[in-house]
């Protein structure tokens, strides 16, 4: 069975074409793969394969802040039929100024061994005008 | 207690404020009533903005008459209530001998009006006037002129407001009564008014009111003119209005400079029974352009920032003929009620003079005491860019708050929307702020600075975001918060 | 108060650079590693970072840096090298004025500030075009607004502006933000694209709409918007090869929001006072090799010269921009360029427009259509100088190759033309 993958890798965006021949049990095994300009492609479309993951950024609410919010993102992809979960458990979250980028909020997001991490700095002050 | 007021005027628009203001220079008790959370939402907003010299209505009408008038003390009722005006005079551009018969007839129809400064010219002083005109000659009226809409009508309230006027905004008029005393009891959406004299001034509403008071069998049809507006990069290309040779009824499709340096392309004119309805087509744009090509040929679609369309409320006979103003009181049907018909264009430019004959018709009924305390001169909020580096500087010294750019495009400061946001008519829509400073109408369309206005209106006024509108009731710009404490 | 505050000094300058984003950033930091140390960068807000403040998606620096960032973080970066090397910037600073002799004059609380610079850089970036200026018509109801307005509003100001929502163009924020209004609990229904094929990155395709089953339209336009107070729908229209609507294929979607990603336009009010010439296909300004716009010791790079499609490219623009700021400070001018660059019907644009031919340059273009296997071939009087073979082109994509002066002569202009 061929099916066409874009790779979200890099901006390339490759289109890669896999012939795909799925096993008894659900194993699919990659018999030919093309398209891709870096071996990333391929390690990406056997993760698609079994596992499709994603990344996500979003933000949480900042007390004290000089600014409402402070972005956040995963330090590692998560399985893609979990990004709303883990948006539940970001939603929850509360950071008092100061916050430094890099922070880990949660550690081991739903157990995936992924953190989520602050990616902008909120010094304490009165909220920028 | 119930507040009794002298008179109550229903339409906030430039003729309702208008008479706001002449009326404050009595010893009245005054208030407007108006549906929208503004002034100038409806057609004292959507127009071209021309203060016309007089000469395209019919010798001995009212339009003819209240038009010279106006245009007459347009310069000093600028001075007294600080909005931009231009004299700047305007050009009707025709090709053909019919062309020609047509603008010497509309000269003479000038001449009788009293409409002074008219001429008729040829190719190279047209040229000379509009370097980017096509058309081999042209009627030249130098009393011509444009000005702000918004920025007027405001002035107008504001300074009617200040003199003792109150503005209820939201209030659409639902019932008017006569209670025992003869008092009228005129019902709104929001709540009930009493008053002793009425005022129609509803503009497109005007039939509808007129109805409610008891004075039936106007026929109002609205004549919707769609509109482009171009970049200020054009302004330099248009130093005056240019017209089509006009036709009886309609102005034709024309091209005008505005005040602030843009030039609006339009309007049509189609004829609808629908007072609400602003949008424009794509067949009405591409025709405007095509159409205003022919006179003045710098429309490009990279130049358009924006499109809007305006609805002038025509008071028209059984044969859909389009009459004279109408301002009037009926003593029998609804006696003290001032009821103004059918004003469409030129009311922008007649509105001071429609308000005076409006007084002087309750002038002619009951004694009216002068206001020693009325004061004619109102200042608007200043504007940053239009000060040199000195004075922008000094005015930062003075106040830092003039030291943030919040609109980009426009150059309008944090000062000036504060100014705005705390603006005497307790105006707290985005559009408020918009027309008020000239923020959010440039090129980028508030891309930069209309976020920071919200927030600030949020700030000043106390309000949360979902309570923030943008110009009518409802239109609200948005949905609560991304992020709220979440209890534990 | 102070009688000489009420004057306004002018202050000397060798750089002053315009806008304290990823390219102004960057090229501060190499202009002061080249020993161009009394520079200053002027930002209109009240921090650096320019637009990535907002892009808190990840994807950027995988090319300057190596590594997947966020927006904020690509910023922070150069923030940090902008800090620890010490170098000059002011924010809150909106410049009112450039002109051709190279005075800037700007707004600050403190007052009117104006500085004479040897060169001035441009890095404004670039704005989003508006309802206004595609000229959708229908009414005009509040929610119809710019993707980058849309991601302001949540990432910076905390508030949601939409809930039931289209998207027209297929521009990447756009797509950004119909995965960014998904996680938030708004329902995307789709986006449409007028053209034939979509003007965003494959891989936004893929993780922003197909990963949230968001069907991607294209050669659809919005034919009408709904609504006098809050947007309540929107008419889409199939359209034909010259972007007309096909009558009888009109739908309607009920939504509060329409979002706008239809384009991007460089932010060159300020440039074109100074008397910058600006090329009508890129609406940034016409540049050499050494970023030199049409007024001497005026410079350009990142987004306010072209749109790029990564920041990285925007920041590597404008850093190798500092060599030649950096000689033209101390030596007075540069080379004149006086061999252009034409291109053939399948190139959009190219920067440079012109060069001197006589030292080695990077040639960013845009294709104008998507192209399988082609190459893009440069040639001077039919010689190929240079070619890139390429898999596949598409417009979304910024094509950026080396071009090596050494095969070049003077006196006969570069043609460059894509090959199938």
């Amino acid at each position: 069975m061929l099916k066409e993958f874009t790779c979200i890798i890099c901006p390339n965006g490759c289109g890669i074409s896999a012939d795909i021949e799925i096993k008894e049990g659900g194993d699919s095994l990659i018999r030919s793969i093309e398209g891709a300009l870096c071996p990333r492609g391929e390690i990406y479309v056997k993760q698609e394969l079994i596992d499709p993951r994603r990344n996500i950024a979003t933000s949480v609410l900042v007390k004290g802040g000089i600014l409402p919010l402070a972005s956040v993102r995963l330090t590692k992809p998560i399985p893609k039929d979990r990004i709303f979960d883990a948006m539940e458990e970001i939603k929850k979250c509360c950071l008092k100024a100061p916050v430094t980028a890099g922070t880990v909020l949660v550690e081991n997001i739903l157990g995936y061994d992924a953190d989520v991490i602050v990616t902008k700095s909120v010094p304490a002050g009165k909220l920028l005008k | 207690m119930k507040q009794l007021y002298d008179v109550l005027i229903i339409g906030g628009g430039v003729i309702g404020s208008a008479i706001a203001r002449e009326m404050s220079r009595y010893r009245l008790k005054i208030g407007v009533l108006e549906k929208n959370l503004d002034v100038c939402c409806e057609t004292s907003g959507r127009n071209s903005g021309v203060v016309h010299g007089g000469f395209a209505y019919n010798t001995d009408s009212l339009k003819a008459k209240l038009c010279v008038e106006g245009n007459k003390i347009m310069g000093q009722l600028s001075e007294e209530l600080d909005f931009a005006f231009q004299r700047c005079g305007k050009v009707l551009v025709g090709n053909t001998p019919e062309d020609q018969e047509s603008l010497e007839r509309t000269m003479k129809q000038g001449k009788a009006n009293g409409v002074s400064g008219m001429e008729l010219i040829g190719k190279e002083r047209l040229h000379e006037l509009v370097p980017a005109v096509i058309g081999e000659f042209a009627m030249y009226s130098a009393e011509s002129g444009i000005v702000d809409p918004f920025g007027y009508t405001i002035a107008l309230a504001e300074n009617a407001a200040e003199n003792g006027v109150d503005y209820f905004f939201d209030n659409e008029v639902t019932a008017i009564e006569r209670d025992a005393d003869s008092n009228y009891v005129i019902t709104t959406s929001a709540g009930t008014f009493y008053s002793r004299w009425v005022v129609n001034s509803a503009g497109l509403g005007c039939g509808k009111i007129s109805e409610l008071l008891g004075i039936g069998g106007y026929k109002i049809i609205g004549s919707k003119g769609d509109y482009i507006i171009l970049d200020k990069r054009t302004g330099p290309l248009l130093p005056m209005p240019v017209y089509p040779v006009p036709s009886n009824t309609y102005m034709g499709i024309h091209v005008t400079n505005t005040t602030d340096g843009n030039v609006i392309v339009g309007p049509n004119a189609d004829l609808t029974d629908n007072f609400t309805y602003y949008g424009v087509s794509q067949e009405n744009m591409d025709y405007l352009a095509s159409s205003a090509s022919d006179l003045w040929p710098c429309i490009h679609k990279k130049d358009y920032i924006r499109n809007y369309s305006g609805i002038l409320p025509k008071w028209v006979d059984e044969n859909g003929a389009i009459q004279d103003f109408k301002i009037e009181v009926q003593d029998l049907k609804a006696p003290r009620a001032i009821n103004l018909i059918g004003i469409e264009s030129p009311g922008l430019t007649a509105a001071v003079p429609i308000a005076r004959y409006a007084v002087g018709l309750m002038a002619e009924r009951e004694k009216l005491t002068l206001n020693s305390s009325f004061n004619p001169i109102r200042k608007g909020v200043v504007r940053f860019a239009e000060l040199s580096k000195e004075e922008q500087n000094l005015k930062i010294l003075e106040n830092p708050e003039y030291g943030e750019v919040i609109c980009r495009c426009e150059t309008v400061t944090k000062a000036e929307i504060l100014q705005a946001i705390h603006n005497p008519l307790g105006v707290d829509t985005m559009t408020g702020i918009k027309y008020r400073t000239r923020s959010m109408m440039g090129r980028c369309q508030g891309g930069y600075c209309q976020m920071r206005i919200a927030q600030l209106l949020e700030q000043e006024l106390g309000k949360k975001e979902d309570q923030i509108q943008y110009a009518r009731k409802g239109s609200q710009m948005f949905f609560g918060k991304v992020r709220q404490e979440v209890e534990s | 108060m102070n009688a000489q505050l009420k004057e306004i000094q002018v202050e000397q300058v060798d750089v002053v650079i315009i806008g304290g984003g990823p390219a102004g950033l960057a090229a501060a930091a190499e202009l002061y590693r080249r020993g161009i140390h009394n520079l200053l960068v002027i930002e209109r807000e009240k921090q650096l970072g320019g637009i990535l403040r907002q892009c808190i998606h990840d994807g950027f620096g995988l090319t300057r840096f190596q590594t997947a960032l966020s927006g904020p973080e690509y910023a922070q970066r150069f923030i940090d090298t902008i800090e620890e090397l010490n170098i000059p910037y002011i924010t809150d600073a909106t410049v009112l004025e450039v002109t051709h002799e190279r005075q800037v004059t700007a707004v600050t609380r403190e007052g009117m500030r104006t500085w004479q610079a040897k060169a001035v850089i441009l890095t404004m970036g670039c704005r989003e075009r508006t309802r206004g200026a595609i000229g959708i018509p229908g009414e005009r109801p509040t929610g119809v607004l710019t993707a980058g307005v849309a991601q302001a509003y949540m990432n910076l100001f905390n508030t949601m502006p939409a809930k039931e929502v289209v998207i027209l163009g297929s521009g990447d924020i756009g797509m950004i933000m119909a995965r960014r209004l998904t996680l938030e609990g708004a329902h995307v229904k789709a986006v449409f694209e007028i053209q034939p094929y979509p003007s965003g990155l494959p891989r936004n395709i893929e993780q922003c709409l197909n990963d949230y089953d968001i069907p991607l339209y294209l050669s659809h336009g919005i034919t009408a918007i709904h609504g006098n107070t809050r947007l309540t729908g929107v008419t889409v229209s199939k359209v034909d090869e010259n972007f007309k609507p096909i009558p009888g294929t009109e739908k309607e979607y009920k939504c509060d929001t329409l979002i706008l990603s239809v384009g991007l336009i460089p932010e060159n009010e300020l440039s074109l006072d100074a008397g910058v010439i600006l090329d009508e296909r890129t609406r940034g300004a016409l540049v050499d090799e050494n970023f030199q716009t049409a007024a001497e010791g005026i410079f350009a790079a990142g987004n306010v010269l072209h749109v790029h499609d990564l920041v990285d490219f925007v920041s590597i623009e404008a850093e190798s921009l500092a060599d030649s700021v950096a000689k033209y400070v101390i030596e007075g001018s540069l080379k004149p360029a006086a061999i252009s660059i034409n291109t053939d019907c399948n190139i959009g644009y190219t920067v440079p427009q012109r060069v001197s031919g006589e030292k080695e340059f990077t040639l960013s273009l845009r294709v104008k259509r998507p192209m399988k296997d082609c190459r893009i071939v440069v040639r001077q009087a039919g010689k190929e100088v240079a070619v890139k073979k390429m898999k596949k082109a598409i417009p979304a994509e910024m094509i950026r190759f080396v071009i090596s002066h050494e095969k070049l002569v003077s006196g006969s202009d570069l043609e460059v033309c894509v090959e199938c």
